[in-house]
């Protein structure tokens, strides 16, 4: 779900039609099953206090055990998701203050790689864990992966921003399920705002990484609907900043008179907007997240907008799924087979609050 | 003599007026001069020991959290044996050591960090080389104290110390190190007397780290930032360079009206500034009191030293105006006197000769005046046979002779002026009553007189005229008179009367 507090209405109407028309052919589509999610206005208030949830209160199932040990593997060491940590980590205090203890591993490699995601499952497939978490790195490669280790007993859930293939066996979901649609809602954003005519480029994150793919996806579909706008560039940073810095600049050396970047993670926009800052170019550019960088660019008024997703939300809901699913529940009453959590598009007004909210500086 | 004596009381006076308001401006410049001094000697004080206690409580607390990062180094080092003396052979073992550790040592958050910077907690295995800064480099040497801004806007102290040589599991360690959250260190320094005075942590940038107000500055606020508007922008540079190299410092500034006094100390090993802020107006307020209660005092002082000055002086005036008129008085006492004296024959106690002729002239400019015409008789008496009674019984006869015709010419002339004009010569002068009793009088002491001859008593021979129109001045009545006396001189000598 995406919240664009500047243009709400229109947002809101955009998001109907997609959620309506283009969750049917995202990758996981068969497998949404849960109520339907709160319509945007409704959760967030405004842009900044809406955007991410910091209070939170264990809901009222009672675990069945006293210990649990869970591990979790995601796509890279990145801060995106030591955010997801930190809100785990609030799930652990919570869990412990009632008696329960939750120890758990939070591991990723120092560079994406789905060949290095499935080293680390194949190792602790077997290893006792109550509950192994994936953030999926390339759903082609580690969905199969995931199949068989349900197969031979393993209690697999899919988190944070990327769910396996359509047709995994992974019990539950919890992250972000509107990749494609946070990546129409930026694109469309950005269209209004150079009136729909233009060159574009498109950075994205890992290769195969589904929440990059399908916001690139999303950003492609939406620039193809406008004649006047024209896909110059569809580049990968790899989750790296001086990557997404260094292929900024490249674009505009050849495409000088780029009006426009899509970012599709977090390395992305910080990256794009050193480079369009050092060359003085007024290229737009809108994006993913919430480095703090890319926060304060956006004050600056560098960067258009961006697509801040509740990152503390989903630690917190993952490691409470990960309790119930450890218990022998399956997705239902309990929890819903894929836990929504809400991405918010700020604009240069809504800054300076999200830096309040998110890293305490008020400026 | 007498204008050399009123000049001189004259000054003496000016001197005394000028001399009590000199003292009045005076004494009134000194409590003034006197009190501003204490005024700017007050605010002086004031921000003196505003800095001073400042700069105390700055320090203090600076040295207290300096003090809280070296004790927990020193748990941490003990921690630290206590692992590596520890047969650790699994995740499950290294988990309850750390545990144990941390509560044991009160450490918080106590983890280890691999060479791979993989963390390792009582209850969590993490990556951490995005959380933490001070694992970017692949060895630490030295302890290290740093600053952790972690999504959500939690602040944390983390201090880290290498492990130099610590292996678990067969894998390398590289430090061992604990989070502190800020807010508990802005627990521990919370200031008694909060509303008066604040403390606030912040970064060398200027970023907040404590969560507390500092006055005016709220929490989450740049101090750098908002000081910028409030402070010349020298004051603010200096500041921004302070906090920069971590320099120590105080300045104030006016906030919405209000004086503040900032002091500003580094945390040793943190990069963190401490600073203090405390409302100086409280205090002025508490000095300008007593100083208004001291101006006050002054001010009575000065009204009641001027009204008795003034009614001193009032005093002093009046008695003076009266000793003035009473010389005064006595002054023209004695010139009556000494008039009456220059004028008066001192034998007869008749007008003399000089007091006749100041008459005269008198009379003399309204007859030129044309005011006086007529209704004026000049008598000419003259006693006889003055000489032969000097020559024979002596002079104190003649002088009793001089009395007795003195007393009868003043007996018979009683509305007369008289005058002794010579040895034995009165003049009188009739007007008005006296001029219109004139012939009585005349034929009343001829007639005494002449009885007198036979009497051997006194004997005057009395001639007059009166004023005419051809009379210029009263000398030509005078010389008609003087003639008709001597005239009747010779009919008294034939009466036989004595002659000379």
């Amino acid at each position: 779900m995406i919240c664009d507090m500047k243009k709400v209405g229109k947002s809101a109407l955009l998001l109907s039609a997609v959620i309506v028309f283009a969750l049917p052919l995202s990758s996981c589509s068969e497998k949404v099953s849960e109520p339907p999610v709160p319509v945007v206005e409704e959760k967030a208030s405004s842009a900044a206090s809406g955007a991410v949830d910091f209070v939170h209160e264990l809901d009222s199932y009672e675990p069945k055990k006293d210990t649990y040990n869970f591990y979790f593997t995601y796509k890279i060491v990145h801060p995106w998701w030591d955010a997801v940590a930190l809100g785990m980590e609030e799930a652990q205090r919570q869990y412990l203050e009632k008696g329960i203890t939750i120890t758990y591993e939070y591991m990723a490699p120092k560079a994406a790689s789905a060949e290095d995601q499935k080293a680390r499952l194949e190792a602790v497939k077997n290893a006792g864990y109550d509950i192994i978490g994936v953030d999926v790195a390339d759903e082609e490669i580690i969905s199969p992966v995931i199949n068989e280790m349900i197969d031979e007993g393993c209690k697999v859930l899919t988190f944070s921003s990327s769910d396996a293939a359509a047709g995994c066996k992974r019990i539950a979901y919890v992250g972000n399920t509107h990749n494609y649609e946070d990546g129409v809602a930026l694109t469309e954003a950005l269209c209004e705002k150079l009136e729909y005519k233009g060159k574009v480029a498109i950075l994205v994150g890992s290769v195969g990484a589904p929440c990059h793919e399908d916001r690139a996806r999303g950003a492609k579909d939406t620039l193809a609907k406008y004649p006047d706008m024209e896909t110059v560039a569809v580049e990968y940073d790899m989750d790296s900043i001086e990557n997404a810095y260094d292929l900024t600049l490249e674009i505009l050396d050849k495409t000088p008179d780029l009006a426009g970047i899509v970012c599709c993670n977090m390395s992305n926009p910080v990256g794009a907007a050193r480079a369009i800052t050092e060359r003085g170019s007024d290229t737009v550019i809108v994006g993913m997240d919430h480095d703090e960088e890319a926060l304060r660019y956006l004050n600056d008024g560098v960067i258009y907008c961006l697509g801040v997703q509740d990152c503390f939300s989903i630690g917190f809901d993952t490691l409470q799924v990960a309790v119930k699913i450890a218990d022998g529940n399956l997705p239902g009453d309990l929890y819903p087979e894929k836990t929504n959590e809400i991405t918010t598009i700020i604009y240069k007004e809504d800054a300076a609050q999200m830096l309040e909210l998110l890293y305490g500086e008020i400026l | 003599m007498t204008n050399g004596k009123e000049r001189v009381n004259k000054g003496f006076v000016s001197t005394a007026v000028i001399g009590s308001a000199l003292v009045m401006v005076i004494l009134i410049v000194i409590t003034v001069w006197a009190s501003r001094k204490t005024v700017s000697t007050t605010d002086e004080a004031v921000a003196a020991v505003s800095s001073f206690y400042l700069e105390a409580m700055a320090d203090y607390r600076a040295r207290t959290v300096n003090n809280l990062i070296n004790n927990n180094f020193d748990h941490m080092e003990v921690a630290l044996n206590v692992i590596k003396d520890s047969n650790i052979s699994s995740q499950e073992e290294l988990r309850n050591t750390l545990g144990n550790t941390k509560k044991l040592l009160s450490l918080n958050r106590f983890a280890l960090v691999d060479d791979d910077n993989v963390v390792y907690t009582q209850y969590t295995t993490y990556m951490g080389g995005s959380r933490y800064d001070f694992l970017s480099s692949d060895k630490l040497s030295e302890r290290v104290v740093s600053t952790i801004n972690l999504y959500g806007s939690s602040k944390l102290l983390c201090l880290a110390i290498p492990t130099d040589g610590l292996v678990i599991m067969g894998k390398p360690f590289k430090a061992c190190f604990i989070l502190i959250d800020i807010k508990d260190i802005s627990n521990l320094l919370l200031l008694e007397d909060h509303g008066t005075t604040y403390f606030a942590l912040y970064t060398k940038t200027g970023g907040n780290l404590s969560d507390t107000d500092l006055g005016p500055i709220k929490a989450g606020n740049n101090i750098l930032d908002k000081t910028k508007d409030h402070i010349s922008p020298a004051a603010w540079e200096k500041l921004l360079a302070d906090f920069e190299e971590g320099k120590e410092g105080n300045l104030t500034l006016m906030w919405d009206g209000i004086q503040e006094t900032l002091c500003y100390a580094p945390v040793p090993n943190t990069g963190w500034m401490m600073a203090i802020l405390i409302h100086e107006n409280l205090i002025h307020e508490q000095f300008r009191e007593m100083s208004e209660s001291n101006h006050l005092v002054s001010r009575i002082l000065i009204i009641v030293t001027l009204v008795s000055m003034g009614a001193f002086s009032s005093v002093l005036l009046l008695q003076l105006r009266r000793a003035s008129r009473a010389r005064l008085e006595s002054e023209m006492e004695n010139s009556r006197l000494f008039k009456n004296m220059a004028n008066s024959d001192s034998l007869t106690g008749v007008r003399n000769k000089h007091a006749y002729s100041e008459y005269e002239s008198k009379l003399n400019e309204k007859i030129r005046s044309g005011e006086l015409k007529d209704g004026i008789a000049v008598l000419v008496c003259d006693i006889n046979g003055l000489k032969i009674v000097n020559d024979t019984q002596g002079h104190a006869a003649g002088d009793r002779l001089i009395k007795d015709a003195c007393d009868l010419i003043c007996e018979h002339f009683s509305h007369g002026a008289v005058f002794r004009i010579g040895g034995d010569e009165f003049v009188v002068i009739l007007q008005d009553r006296g001029y219109e009793k004139m012939d009585d009088s005349l034929a009343a002491i001829n007639r005494e007189v002449e009885e007198n001859i036979e009497k051997g008593k006194v004997v005057v021979a009395v001639g007059h005229s009166v004023l005419t129109e051809e009379d210029e001045q009263i000398h030509d009545v005078f010389e008609r008179a003087d003639s008709l006396m001597y005239k009747r001189k010779q009919e008294l000598k034939a009466m036989g009367a004595k002659s000379r």
